[in-house]
């Protein structure tokens, strides 16, 4: 068995927060870490993982880990896999990105992820057994200005949530998906953020499905190198 | 916060999700100091894949044709489709293997 150390998150150095989890401290920041069996992570079956597989029992383990955190303290999630060299090397990168570190943890303080995804509703079926060629034409010319429609409907309601949220990401979509989208919340705006998709969604009749509260995962998009 | 709300389904976090946001997201640390244990890159890619397969064909688009009757007339009707096609099929038989019957008892 080889053992490594594993990192989940940086967050603040607040000892009572943190009393539950290792951590490692520098000048006011803090790496939550554990020692890890190195053996757990080779040779992991990628191609289909199901909820009980290897690969989806280490990633809910480690989300579980970072949430943990995030009920107590802003934090800035680590990508899965990130195994440090020693406790020392934990010190080095959390002086070298201190700055920065703490400015991210200002930013996503008191924010909460929350996902959203927009679909196109059904088309309705089409009876073409006594339907003429122009009426087909022009049925068919109706789905697709509603398609259009429907994209337009779905850029306005990232443009309204956009607006009630701190910061907002969206994603690439394919097919009847018309918006994936990601916004970080002020946790005193999320009723009115909730409120607003009800309400945008209801309207313009589109089917909608939230996730979420999410860690800050897809706001921290950003690479922290060894200065 | 689960359940339908109205039009808007509040889900619990998928593996997808999950999978998408713990796997694709998220600081990633450079240098000496760290030692991925997985080959990231390659997993990042595989889960992509993972999570287009995981959405469902309707879901990407992939077969928009099926509810478009001028490729799938069978889609018209659900009760339509092979044996109305096999009656017809009989029916054109029939009237091949007359047609032909006519034209042989016609010659000379």
């Amino acid at each position: 068995m080889s053992l490594g150390l594993y990192a989940y998150v940086i967050t603040r150095d607040r000892p009572d927060s943190l009393a539950g989890f290792r951590s490692i401290a520098h000048r006011g920041l803090a790496l939550v870490v554990a020692e890890v069996d190195l053996d757990r992570f080779t040779g992991l079956d990628l191609d289909e993982p199901t909820e009980d597989s290897r690969l989806a029992v280490l990633v809910r383990e480690h989300d579980a880990v970072v949430r943990a955190v995030f009920q107590l303290e802003p934090v800035l999630p680590l990508r899965f896999g990130t195994v440090l060299d020693g406790a020392d090397a934990a010190v080095r990168l959390l002086g070298a990105r201190h700055e920065e570190a703490l400015a991210w943890l200002d930013r996503v303080d008191g924010r909460r992820e929350w996902g959203l995804r927009v679909r196109a509703a059904a088309p309705e079926p089409v009876d073409l057994r006594d339907v003429s060629g122009t009426a087909y034409l022009a049925q068919r010319r109706r789905r697709l200005t509603a398609a259009e429609d429907a994209r337009r409907a779905a850029s306005a309601v990232h443009r309204a949530m956009t607006s009630h949220a701190a910061e907002s990401t969206c994603r690439d979509h394919a097919g009847d998906l018309l918006l994936e989208a990601a916004y970080l919340v002020d946790t005193g705006r999320e009723a009115d953020f909730h409120a607003e998709i009800h309400r945008l969604t209801g309207e313009l009749g589109l089917p909608a499905e939230i996730t979420g509260p999410w860690p800050p995962y897809s706001f921290t998009k950003l690479e922290f190198a060894d200065a | 916060m689960t359940g339908r709300l109205g039009q808007v389904d509040h889900r619990p976090s998928s593996l997808a999700d999950t999978l998408e946001r713990v796997l694709d997201k998220g600081v990633v640390i450079v240098g000496d100091i760290a030692v991925c244990v997985v080959d990231i890159e390659l997993l990042t890619l595989r889960v992509r894949l993972f999570i287009a397969s995981a959405q469902t064909a309707r879901e990407m688009g992939m077969d928009w044709w099926t509810n478009d009757p001028f490729f799938t007339p069978g889609a018209v009707d659900g009760t339509t489709g092979m044996k109305e096609l096999a009656e017809q099929n009989a029916e054109l038989r029939d009237r091949v293997a007359s047609l032909e019957r006519v034209l042989t008892e016609g010659r000379p």
